[in-house]
């Protein structure tokens, strides 16, 4: 058989499991053993429970789980109200520093909990019904949250780039810094289009006041004092002293990635047990059995994704696909552009983890040959995952906001999306033009690449 | 019934356990009366056996909570050691590889007991009832396939690790039966749970059958 009818017919058979509606796991583990036994030596078979479990033992993909235990834990305390509200009271003198306080908070709290639907469910919880309360309007308030909530995915620890880095074969700790210099750029771009915006809807507020009489909530002026600004702070310091802690542990040189990723576990389990008194068993259970749940379900994913490409590389078809792409001589930012494009696409059916593990072997060489940054690349790739998931028609966090506002339409959320989604398009030619905004600060911290551009 | 992740790709049904607030983390079963954990479909036959992998989930779900809780502690005590003796030690890293691999093999049936293996459903909406009936029996029997031939393999890689007395590559060199009994016991348990589910499958289809007779 022909490499390309190999391909076609390993494409095809992907395809129809895919969308079978079976578990991704499952579906991906199948397709590679009903390969196996048509393609590979019979001998194959019997390796492939010794395949997977080299390609999960290893550290840095285990620290997954203790991430997202991690999330778990500052997610299900009380931990991004006062976050949020604290904010809220700093800014409110700003004009527009409602909106501004939702776009901070959400980019803190991601950073500690490193989930997006958790920052959205989160801060939107205690975000999007104030926003509303000011008079903003409810497809707006919906978008700076799911907006806000992508952050999880940018800025470390998170899980995205933790697999990013395994299948590319890059510093875990370069990536993360790499991550951090886009995301305050997006946290910009968010909270410029927020006073934008509220601006906006400021003005059409005061013209209706003046017109007909009617005061919109938005006129209103609210103070707090200093004092109560002081007050709100002890309950917020904890968790970013963790952020910090975990930041400096892992920079310092003091502790590997998935270290840390213990001690913020550990951490963070010990911070809502002294600050908010969840300690009891019948507290933690929950916490303990959700980051179960949603760990088992991803490291399924990923082992058995690990198994899908290595049939696909065993049989040559990425190493094919990889070739041809190269052999089209395309421009090097139109094979970015049709790559970004890609990864775009399979965003509207897939989540991230398989995005990343799926395709790296065949997009990743191509893109090494056209000479980018492997890391630089990386952080494109994760903003354009973002991207997916707030867009429709399948964004996640579209449903996770649709979950806390169950009054705000799907359709005025989806309006309120959509000026984000062009800002994350914004950001990504704006690191393609500059791209020191994200590699000055990894090559700053942990010195310059040599060979890299 | 419950259906987490119905119609969403992106690991919604599992967040959606993070997001629930202080409610139970299993998710509620749509009928009333249902045990958590058990399809309501599942056949009479098959009920005990359905009781009994929902009791050994809840048993691995401990286990699973135990073993994140040590190898977090595991790691922070690679820090702390690192830091206080300047020692650099092995065994933290592989401990804590077997810890969160057994939880993920173990915690696998679990997982699959509330349908909590994420998937694309998109195409379920697009199929009448009956039809899409077919199409669970379908999805299940394949993933019995796939995960009964998987525990198979376990169970021979754990039979020649043992016999061979395997061990990893590192210089503290624990024996690689460990992990792979974790893997075959998880595997093992997931395939009987995916027996009881293609089964329950079966059931509705016939009842939407009948249903429509």
């Amino acid at each position: 058989m022909s490499m390309l009818a190999i391909g076609l017919l390993f494409a095809g058979v992907t395809l129809l499991f895919m969308m079978s509606g079976a578990p991704i796991a499952f579906a991906l583990g199948a397709v590679a053993v009903v390969f196996m036994a048509f393609f590979m030596p019979a001998a194959s078979l019997d390796t492939i429970t010794q395949n997977v479990y080299e390609e999960m033992a290893s550290i840095t993909l285990l620290s997954i789980p203790l991430f997202i235990l991690k999330g778990a834990a500052i997610g299900r305390s009380r931990a991004g109200q006062d976050l949020y509200a604290a904010l809220h009271a700093w800014m409110s003198r700003v004009p527009g520093g409602l909106g501004i306080a939702n776009v901070f908070a959400c980019a803190l709290f991601a950073a500690m909990a490193g989930s997006s639907p958790a920052t959205c469910s989160a801060i939107g919880s205690a975000g999007i019904p104030e926003m509303r309360k000011r008079g903003y309007s409810p497809g707006f308030a919906a978008g700076i949250i799911a907006a806000g909530g992508t952050l999880g995915i940018l800025l470390p620890p998170s899980i995205t780039m933790i697999l990013y880095a395994v299948a590319a074969e890059q510093s875990l700790g370069r990536l993360f810094l790499a991550g951090i210099g886009p995301g305050l750029l997006l946290v910009a771009l968010f909270a410029a289009y927020a006073v934008m915006r509220y601006r906006r809807e400021h003005r059409s507020a005061i013209a209706a006041h003046a017109s007909h009489g009617t005061a919109s909530a938005m006129l209103d002026v609210d103070t707090y004092t200093l004092r109560q600004k002081v007050e709100m702070l002890p309950r917020v310091l904890p968790f970013v002293i963790l952020l910090i802690g975990v930041m400096i542990a892992l920079y310092g040189g003091f502790a590997t990635p998935s270290e840390t990723a213990g001690l913020g576990a550990l951490l963070a389990l010990l911070l809502i047990a002294v600050v908010y008194g969840v300690w009891r068993v019948k507290d933690v259970a929950p916490i303990l059995s959700a980051t179960l749940k949603e760990s088992t379900m991803l490291m399924f994913i990923i082992g058995m994704s690990l198994l899908f490409s290595y049939v696909m590389s065993y049989l040559h078809i990425s190493q094919s696909m990889a070739q041809w792409i190269v052999a089209l001589h395309l421009s090097k930012w139109l094979l970015l552009a049709a790559i970004l494009l890609l990864v775009v696409v399979l965003g509207f059916f897939l989540p991230p983890v398989s995005i990343i593990l799926m395709t790296a072997p065949i997009i990743l060489p191509p893109l090494k040959a056209a000479g980018f940054d492997l890391i630089w690349f990386g952080v494109l790739m994760t903003i354009v995952m973002e991207a997916g998931l707030i867009h429709p028609p399948v964004g996640l966090n579209l449903f996770v906001i649709k979950n806390i506002a169950p009054d705000i339409t799907l359709g005025q959320i989806i309006r309120g999306v959509i000026p984000f989604v062009g800002l994350m398009f914004v950001a990504v030619v704006l690191i393609c033009l500059l791209p020191g905004i994200a590699t000055a600060l990894p090559d700053a911290v942990m010195g310059a690449v040599p060979g890299a551009r | 019934m419950s259906d987490p992740g119905g119609g969403l790709p992106h690991g919604a049904g599992a967040d959606a356990a993070l997001l629930a607030g202080g409610a139970s983390l299993l998710p509620e079963s749509a009928e009333t009366g249902a045990t958590p954990g058990i399809d309501p479909s599942t056949p009479r036959a098959l009920l005990p056996l359905a009781r009994a992998l929902a009791a050994a989930n809840r048993v691995m779900v401990g286990f699973g909570m135990l073993a994140l809780l040590a190898a977090s502690l595991v790691l922070t005590s690679s820090v702390v050691t690192r830091y206080l003796f300047k020692s650099s030690t092995d065994w933290q890293d592989e401990t804590a590889v077997f810890l969160l691999v057994g939880a993920t093999f173990l915690c696998g049936a679990f997982v699959q007991s509330i349908r909590g293996h994420v998937g694309i459903e998109a195409v379920s909406t697009l199929l009448s009832r009956k039809t899409d009936a077919l199409r669970r029996i379908g999805v299940d029997l394949l993933c019995l396939a796939f995960c009964g031939l998987f525990a198979w393999k376990s169970w021979t890689l754990l039979h020649e690790a043992w016999v061979d007395k395997q061990t990893t590559s590192s210089s503290w060199a624990p024996p690689l039966w460990i992990p792979y009994l974790l893997m075959s016991l998880g595997m093992t348990l997931l395939s009987l749970q995916l027996i009881v589910h293609v089964a329950a499958s079966v059931n509705r289809a016939r009842a939407i059958a009948a249903g429509d007779r």
